[in-house]
């Protein structure tokens, strides 16, 4: 075999070979893709059901205080709708969706906890004026309508008996 | 009775009737009666929400309406879960007597928080795909859309009851409540079910 033959042999081999490993590449690349786009959803959805749980502890506080809690209700359940569609998603194998819909939910929730917070501190305050005013000066006044009249009555007796005498 | 007495006992009165309007505010606050009951309602309503009208006899690819309410009686602010779950006359039911869950797993999850003397009523919108399997005498369920949401109904087949005669399904809700102290769902004893048949 002459010497020109023989490289043109071995290059060939070489060619094929380097052929030969771009498609499995290409399929290590997509599975690599696909277990990366699964932990993404994964990681979006189990951020979005711990971000849910605390924003519920947050409104549940600010309800216990008396708060006015329907506004973010109606955004909490929307936010619950959206991790729901999330979950389904995953399970469903449509990670895409399962990871927009979980990075949905925590966009809803930005802010949340704050709004819940503020609405609780307002409510505390509220209440104790309410307590206030209502509890204690009505318990005031109604001492003070007794030793009005029992100031009036004692001075009305006596000119009663000053009038008789 | 002389009329100074008379003036006594009127001018006694009026301060007592005064006394009171005034501690009238304090009074609402103070005497406020225990709660006792804590509960929670639910509930699945017809269209024209009433419970006359329940869907029944379902046609392919036909849109269902209903409704779900929840009513929080617990006395805080809960969250709740309401997984949806589907069952032939084979599988798992939840049992009211021991108050357990179906095992089936849950084809979606709908969730509601909702507020102490809250109440959250959701409407439902649901249909189904299916094909009849004429020699295996079974209804195949292909597809169930609820509010625009497809759910995998994993191969599901309804067997034909002959003594009934009715592809019979259920289609029914349990409700889940969240629990703080371990910080999972628990079930909350508490499910309402349609019962449908696929009709061919």
């Amino acid at each position: 075999m002459s010497q020109r033959s023989f490289t043109s042999i071995v290059s060939a081999l070489v060619i094929i070979s380097l052929c030969s490993l771009v498609p499995a590449s290409n399929v290590k690349a997509s599975q690599n893709t696909v277990v990366s786009a699964e932990l993404d959803a994964r990681s979006a959805i189990a951020v979005a059901e711990q971000r849910i749980v605390v924003c519920y502890q947050a409104v549940a506080d600010a309800d216990r205080a008396g708060a006015n809690t329907s506004t973010l209700l109606t955004v909490l359940n929307e936010a619950g709708e959206s991790l729901s569609r999330a979950k389904l998603a995953y399970k469903m194998g449509d990670f895409d969706s399962a990871l927009s819909y979980g990075l949905e939910t925590q966009t809803k929730l930005d802010g949340f906890v704050e709004s819940a917070d503020s609405l609780r501190a307002t409510a505390i305050q509220q209440h104790n004026w309410d307590f206030m005013i209502n509890v204690v000066g009505s318990i005031v006044g109604t001492i003070a309508v007794i030793c009005v009249s029992s100031v009036v009555w004692i001075i009305l007796k006596k000119r009663v008996l000053r009038l008789e005498a | 009775m002389t009329s100074h007495h008379q003036y006594s006992i009127l001018f006694a009165i009026c301060t007592l009737v005064v006394a009171l309007l005034v501690a009238s505010p304090a009074l609402s606050r103070l005497l406020v009666f225990p709660r006792n009951e804590f509960f929670t309602e639910l509930w699945i309503l017809d269209s024209n929400h009433a419970t006359q009208n329940y869907p029944f006899n379902i046609t392919l690819n036909r849109d269902y309406n209903v409704f779900l309410g929840i009513a929080n009686h617990l006395g805080y602010s809960a969250y709740y879960l309401v997984e949806v779950k589907l069952r032939n006359q084979t599988q798992s039911a939840p049992n009211s007597f021991s108050h357990t869950s179906s095992t089936l797993p849950p084809l979606f999850n709908i969730t509601a928080i909702v507020a102490d003397e809250g109440i959250r009523e959701q409407p439902l919108t649901f249909s189904f795909g299916y094909q009849h399997n004429e020699l295996l005498s079974q209804v195949e369920l292909n597809s169930l859309m609820l509010n625009h949401v497809g759910l995998d109904l994993m191969n599901n087949t309804i067997a034909w009851n002959p003594g009934k005669s009715e592809f019979r399904c259920d289609l029914f809700f349990e409700l889940w409540i969240y629990d703080t102290t371990t910080n999972s769902f628990k079930y909350h004893e508490r499910y309402v079910s349609l019962r449908l048949n696929m009709t061919v």
